[in-house]
């Protein structure tokens, strides 16, 4: 009603208990001030100061904590005793101080080789953050050297099929790529899809895409049968025809569509897809504007 | 404008005073002979010549020479100037992939030109029209109706089958045993057994006692051949053996600690810890070969039968009802290697059932 502003506000303590914004004789909104503003500006202040400690000591912690498997293998001279240290950091928890396993938690290690501990550490599936049927690919925690280490102590301790050198081809001549192909429909393609695009198994598992797959990731992958994958034993598939296989995988990796796209490559079902909700819509569409009334 | 309105239809015109018409009168006339009244109808564009009627042609015109630039497209394209043999990866340009989507998209550009200048000709440029057409709902009226049926009964006592007995029962004996002919065929063909005198070949394969057990290269296939967890695709070692559709056969090594329920009197077909079952999917025939080694399932791709190897390959899902048929195994030794060969053929058929085999 005058021109003091003080009067044109309620107080904290007033019943209102609240500042209501109010508005002054000339229909302006006047703006709230005083002990109400200074509340809110203190929990403002507050809540930016807790925000820039968190990030304070969140990001302090990433930066100066030790990376997994980030042992120093420079001192320790050879790769099994590296391959050690990384076990003893990352895999001692769920597969024991011997290799044995833990119950209900990770399998004996004990027979596995080399290769097996190969395919798992360089896809990313170990470290697993628990035990179940399949484990996703994901990006891998370890270096290839340090995969490598860690592949050569497990082979030290209990044996098994062993990886291939680093470095070795692992991929037959393109000459060979028909027998490859031969090999790939009777072995494999019932399981990952005649184009190696994967395919589904019993009870919500599935059988891998092989798309992202390096040749020694498939090599070793047969020859050491992970999950529910059957083992390929040298005996049963010479290390020749591995090599034919890898040869044709790698085939379907790098072949373009001829034709046109290749949605997704899993045949009539996305086809159909396209075919009803595109196509028929196209046509609907055209239907109604040649039918309009103009 | 000009037009009829159903409620006042013209009359019948002779043919000179349809000469005198003009030709959109005559049309007008003509329709109406059908009981279509064309109630409306106007130039779109009664001033010859306005930009209107320019941009609409201009553009009906553009789209036509779309359509003829997409066709000279098609034909260049077909006659070299994309490749079109296939290369491997690496080993030339991979642009024939684009052969084919670029022959379709300017087939499918030139033929929807034509169409769609042609829709937008009736529509922008053609003349307004508003047509009624009568509808001619209901029943004919009963004089139409008492006329075609006292054509037929007429027609009937023509021709005198009523009191010409000799002709009816005769007619009458030729017109049934030709339509017992098609029962025949029908009926025949589901009493007489469609496989009798042929060998009875549905219920045996190429496997039979001693057979040696091969890979799909003809190689005899061993115990050390197959690690624990392992399944692999084995034939008849017989000539065309690989080749036969009714043989493929799959030899599982269980896993340590792994251990089969068999089926009663068939605990003897195992050898140590192999077994061996067909492949051939007992509902429809698929291979049934995606094998989970941890868990035992056999699964069929083509509609997710499951079988159980722990329980000898019994259906535990999926439409499949018969267990896998099982191999009976045993093991011979050549020159002081072990081979695997079959101690006879499997024990029933193989596959989904046929009709003696339900």
């Amino acid at each position: 009603m005058t021109d003091d502003r003080s009067s044109d506000y309620v107080d904290a303590d007033s019943e209102f208990g609240f500042s209501p914004v109010v508005s002054d004789n000339a229909g302006r909104p006047a703006k709230p001030a005083g002990r109400p503003r200074r509340g809110l500006r203190r929990r403002l202040t507050g809540v930016a100061l807790l925000a820039a400690t968190l990030g304070v000591v969140g990001g302090g912690y990433a930066l100066i904590a030790p990376t997994s498997g980030a042992a120093d293998t420079s001192s320790s001279g050879s790769d099994i005793a590296a391959g050690r240290q990384i076990y003893q950091t990352s895999c001692i928890t769920c597969h024991g101080a011997n290799l044995q396993g833990v119950e209900g938690r990770g399998p004996t290690l004990v027979g596995v080789g080399s290769a097996s501990v190969y395919f798992q550490v360089s896809t990313g599936r170990m470290p697993a953050p628990a035990q179940g049927a399949t484990e996703e690919r994901k990006p891998s925690k370890f270096t290839e050297q340090q995969t490598r280490q860690l592949a050569a102590y497990v082979q030290s301790v209990g044996g098994g099929p062993q990886v291939p050198a680093s470095g070795e081809n692992l991929r037959a001549d393109s000459s060979k790529l028909a027998d490859g192909g031969q090999l790939f429909r009777l072995n494999c393609a019932s399981c990952h899809g005649a184009t190696g695009h994967g395919a589904p198994l019993s009870a919500g598992k599935v059988a891998p895409s092989l798309m992202k797959a390096t040749d020694t990731q498939i090599y070793t992958a047969m020859l050491s049968g992970p999950e529910n994958m059957p083992v390929f034993s040298d005996n049963q598939l010479t290390p020749d025809q591995k090599k034919e296989i890898v040869a044709y995988v790698k085939y379907l990796q790098d072949s373009k569509d001829p034709g046109g796209a290749g949605l997704a490559r899993i045949g009539p079902v996305s086809e159909g897809l396209v075919i009803w909700s595109v196509g028929l819509g196209v046509l609907m569409v055209a239907i109604l504007w040649i039918g309009a009334k103009s | 404008m000009s037009g009829t309105s159903p409620d006042h239809p013209k009359q019948n015109l002779s043919a000179e005073e349809v000469a005198k018409l003009s030709t959109e009168e005559a049309m007008i006339a003509g329709a109406e002979t059908d009981d279509v009244f064309i109630v409306h109808r106007r130039e779109r564009f009664p001033i010859a010549g306005t930009k209107a009627e320019k941009r609409a042609e201009r553009i009906v015109a553009g789209v036509f020479l779309l359509g003829f630039l997409a066709a000279v497209g098609f034909i260049v394209v077909f006659c070299g100037a994309v490749p079109y043999q296939w290369k491997l990866p690496g080993q030339g340009s991979q642009d024939f992939r684009y052969f084919t989507p670029l022959l379709g998209a300017l087939l499918g550009l030139a033929l929807g030109a034509i169409g769609i200048g042609t829709v937008l000709w009736a529509k922008w440029l053609l003349p307004e029209e508003e047509v009624v057409q009568d509808r001619h709902d209901g029943p004919v009226d009963s004089a139409q109706q008492m006329l075609t049926a006292a054509t037929l009964v007429q027609g009937f006592h023509d021709t005198g089958i009523a009191r010409r007995s000799m002709l009816k029962t005769t007619l009458g004996l030729a017109g049934g045993a030709l339509a017992v002919v098609p029962l025949v065929a029908l009926v025949g063909a589901m009493i007489k057994k469609p496989n009798r005198g042929q060998g009875q070949s549905l219920f045996h394969t190429l496997w039979a006692s001693g057979v040696a057990v091969v890979d799909s290269e003809g190689k005899r296939i061993g115990p050390d051949d197959i690690l624990p967890g392992g399944l692999m695709t084995v034939f008849p070692g017989v000539p065309g053996g690989v080749a036969a559709g009714d043989s493929p056969t799959l030899l599982i090594r269980l896993r340590p600690g792994q251990s089969i329920k068999a089926r009663k009197g068939q605990a003897s077909f195992q050898w140590e810890d192999f077994v061996a079952y067909s492949k051939i999917c007992t509902h429809a025939g698929c291979p049934a070969s995606l094998y989970e080694q941890q868990t035992g399932r056999l699964l069929c791709p083509c509609h997710q039968s499951q079988f159980q190897v722990l329980e000898d390959a019994k259906p535990v899902f999926g439409p499949a009802t018969r267990s896998l048929p099982k191999l009976p195994l045993g093991v011979e030794v050549v020159d002081g290697t072990q081979y695997f060969v079959a101690k006879g053929d499997f024990p029933e058929a193989v596959g989904p059932a046929f009709w003696e085999r339900p």
